[in-house]
């Protein structure tokens, strides 16, 4: 199955350094899809509210956080080196399907 | 950047008016096809630094970080960057030159068409390295200084750094790369400026960068530390003066001013005062062209791990990362709601800056430090300089 084809694990490497890293995500109106807008570095959830809102708040009725590291991402077309590629086949297998 | 030389004197140096701007610099088509719609892209390549300064934006410290970008990647990262029309690439830190493959990196980059430039401490650069950074293609080298030695290694935390990044610059210079001084102004060093530039100017250093603090990475811990808006004042004026006063030795020093766009506002004001009404409308036309601050525009930051940034101050919010998306997609997408405000704030800034005859040349100034001191990114920049009845609107 072609949706099932070419994709590729993103390596989990941090993405902060200095505070951990929060990606944010924005609804302007209740009839709008979620929408990621970025991440902001900050030590704890209070502070990278803080900060989210003040970048975003304006444009927002609907501000959610997420710590970056806990995010899986599944690409097909990321650089990273350390991506690890799915083979569709093996997952079945593993699931208990027959191939 | 603002050209003070350029500007107040005259001087057509290389490159001029275009410096964020570069696109004019480089050889690809395309590249000249989009002149100044394409960002500068400053690439922190590391974490890792030698140094310890206490404004570092990069907030670096001795050791690498987890999941820095790999040779590999930052070659796909370039070639995008490339695709994209970027005119120039600021290979920065961190130190950059504690990597070993920045000479493969910077090599890569020119063969792509992009114009590789080099912001270091200066203080690893031995002439055998700038000779090998000169053979791979870099173009220019900004070397940081930050006073007289006693302040500048007690600044930059390490004894002896003045003295290292002084023979990082001969070094340069002999090896024939285009090299400058790159100083941040706080309130311990402001003083130790006139000085500098003569030491430095002695040493065959003929263009001079001076930054003002943002407050990203550790300048925010050191708000206290900038001047006053008063004192900052006095130091541009001080410059402005410098710079003319070597003019008119027939020293055509190169003097620009980074990271307050009000300083295009007061080189309007000054040019007013000590030149002819003519001479301040002409660098108000030539700054009108220049188009302000450059934030989330003509500037970006792409950081070790692949974060983008709006500027390479503004560290802690990022647009995405390369990893998961190009720079160019990150950067073109302006359904993301700050990005499409910054790129038209003129409709959104607010207070003081609202109604300023300077709004066009100077934009706001730093939407980093009007967000670090009053949490909002479109409220006056606090280090604005000008009187009230210099920015008030002319009828
Ligand atoms: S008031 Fe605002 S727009 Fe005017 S010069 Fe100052 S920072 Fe710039």
């Amino acid at each position: 199955m072609a949706e099932q084809s070419n994709w590729s694990r993103v390596g989990e490497q941090p993405r902060d350094a200095v505070d951990r890293e929060w990606e944010v995500f924005v609804r302007s109106e209740t009839t709008d899809p979620l929408q990621h807008v970025g991440s902001v570095s900050a030590p704890t959830i209070e502070a990278a509210r803080t900060q989210a809102t003040a970048l975003f708040g304006r444009y927002a009725t609907d501000l959610w956080l997420c710590p970056a590291a806990d995010v899986r991402r599944y690409s097909r077309t990321t650089i990273d080196e350390r991506a690890v590629s799915i083979d569709p086949a093996k997952e079945r297998d593993e699931r208990g399907h027959s191939a | 950047m603002i050209s003070i030389s350029k500007l107040l004197c005259g001087l057509d140096a290389e490159g001029d008016g275009l410096r964020y701007d570069a696109a004019g610099e480089s050889a690809k088509p395309q590249i000249t096809d989009h002149k100044q719609r394409r960002p500068v892209v400053v690439w922190n390549l590391t974490k890792q630094c030698n140094l310890s300064c206490s404004h570092c934006y990069a907030a670096a410290d001795t050791e690498t970080a987890d999941g820095e970008l790999t040779t590999e990647e930052g070659r796909r990262v370039l070639d995008d960057l490339a695709d994209y029309g970027v005119p120039v690439v600021l290979f920065s830190g961190g130190e950059p030159l504690v990597r070993d493959d920045l000479p493969e990196l910077i090599e890569y980059a020119d063969a792509s068409g992009i114009r590789p430039v080099l912001s270091t401490n200066g203080t690893l650069v031995t002439p055998d390295i700038a000779r090998e950074l000169r053979e791979a293609g870099l173009k220019y080298a900004g070397i940081s200084v930050d006073g007289l030695p006693e302040r500048n290694d007690a600044f930059r935390g390490r004894d002896g750094a003045f003295d290292a990044a002084v023979r990082g610059i001969r070094a340069c210079l002999d090896a024939g790369l285009k090299t400058g001084l790159r100083y941040t102004i706080t309130e311990r060093n402001a003083a130790d400026l006139p000085a500098v530039v003569a030491l430095l100017h002695d040493e065959g250093v003929d263009r001079f960068c001076f930054y003002h603090l943002d407050y990203g990475g550790r300048g925010a811990g050191i708000v206290d530390a900038d001047l006053s808006p008063e004192e900052k004042r006095a130091a541009v004026k001080q410059l402005c003066d410098l710079t003319r006063r070597y003019h008119d030795h027939d020293d055509e020093i190169e003097t620009l001013l980074v990271g307050n766009y009000a300083d295009a506002a007061y080189l309007v004001e000054y040019a007013r005062e000590h030149l002819s009404e003519a001479r301040a409308e002409r660098i108000d036309d030539y700054l009108r062209r220049n188009g302000g601050d450059p934030t989330g525009e003509r500037v970006a930051d792409i950081d070790y791990q692949g974060n983008v940034h709006l500027t390479q101050f503004w560290q802690n919010y990022s647009l995405g990362n390369v990893r998961d998306r190009p720079f160019s997609a990150l950067w073109d997408d302006e359904s993301n709601p700050l990005l499409r405000a910054l790129r038209s704030r003129e409709q959104r800034l607010s207070g003081r800056c609202a109604d300023c005859q300077y709004q066009n040349i100077c934009r706001g100034a730093s939407r980093l430090r009007a967000l670090a001191v009053h949490d909002d990114p479109f409220a006056p920049d606090p280090q604005c300089y000008l009187r009230e009845d210099e920015i008030a609107p002319t009828v």
